[in-house]
């Protein structure tokens, strides 16, 4: 997190930031429960479902960076240009913005997930 | 791209609801050969996994509704505010537009325009003298 001092010289827009964390939250919580619905489908069971979402929801983050993130972040010229996977142009924390959606969208996977597997099971 | 998102999507949610009432019969059969098995022969059958080709129709229709809703997110604003007032000079309202073209409803503009138009600041007798000359033309030619 930045400093008080860094702040103050070069300011945040407090709109930007919660439309860019909206944004986010919203594909999470989607891609999410459809994650669930096709674990529910396959009839995963214990530890594969988890890992199917976890490795599926890094590839949603991976694939939103290359999509919305990397074309400007990276085409950008002087000092707005950022590092390859650096998200810092649009969001704060880079932890919130990689693994974020593990936290975020779970349980509505394991409701949709649950849901899916006793409708194709039963 | 909204045309394109929306496609996309569309043809995964298709595909994935084709792959989820395929598990749903198979796993119906199933449970109905099982049954018939089990009055003829008493012997349990074994429960067998699905299909191949419903796992890859799953796996895949996954795939292509992920792309479809991440291509159908609303476009980022910059978070540092030099950046998006640059970005706001230079692009003006194209810059903050959703997927159709629309410019986003709490887009304000310039954060500066009330300084740019300070009301203290406006020559009053400059205007009022052009506004003379402009009275003074207008009568003349109207007067010709």
């Amino acid at each position: 997190m930045p400093s008080e001092r860094e702040l103050q010289i070069s300011p945040v827009v407090q709109e930007s930031l919660m439309h860019n964390s909206r944004t986010l939250n919203n594909l999470q919580s989607l891609t999410a429960s459809l994650f669930g619905i096709s674990a529910g489908v396959l009839g995963l069971e214990s530890y594969a479902g988890f890992l199917y979402y976890v490795a599926l929801s890094l590839l949603t983050a991976v694939l939103f960076y290359v999509v919305r993130v990397a074309p400007t972040s990276l085409a950008s010229g002087g000092k707005g240009k950022k590092a390859p996977l650096d998200t810092s142009r649009y969001f704060r924390g880079a932890y919130d913005f990689w693994a974020g959606g593990l936290m975020n969208g779970f349980a509505g996977f394991v409701l949709t997930w649950t849901l899916f597997y006793g409708l194709v099971r039963a | 791209m909204t045309l394109l998102s929306k496609t996309i999507t569309a043809f995964g949610s298709l595909l994935l609801a084709h792959a989820c009432y395929s598990a749903r019969e198979h796993t119906a059969l199933q449970s109905l050969r099982a049954a018939t098995t089990a009055t003829l022969t008493s012997s349990p059958a074994t429960a067998a996994s699905l299909p191949v080709d419903i796992i890859i129709e799953t796996i895949v229709s996954t795939f292509i509704l992920l792309l479809g809703l991440v291509l159908g997110t609303r476009p980022l604003r910059p978070l540092e505010w030099r950046v998006w007032a640059g970005k706001i000079e230079r692009e003006g309202e194209e810059g903050f537009t959703d997927n159709a073209g629309a410019v986003d409803k709490d887009f304000m503009g310039n954060p500066f325009s009330v300084l740019e138009s300070r009301p203290n600041f406006v020559d009053i007798r400059k205007q009022r003298r052009e506004f003379a000359e402009w009275v003074q033309k207008g009568g003349a030619q109207q007067g010709q």
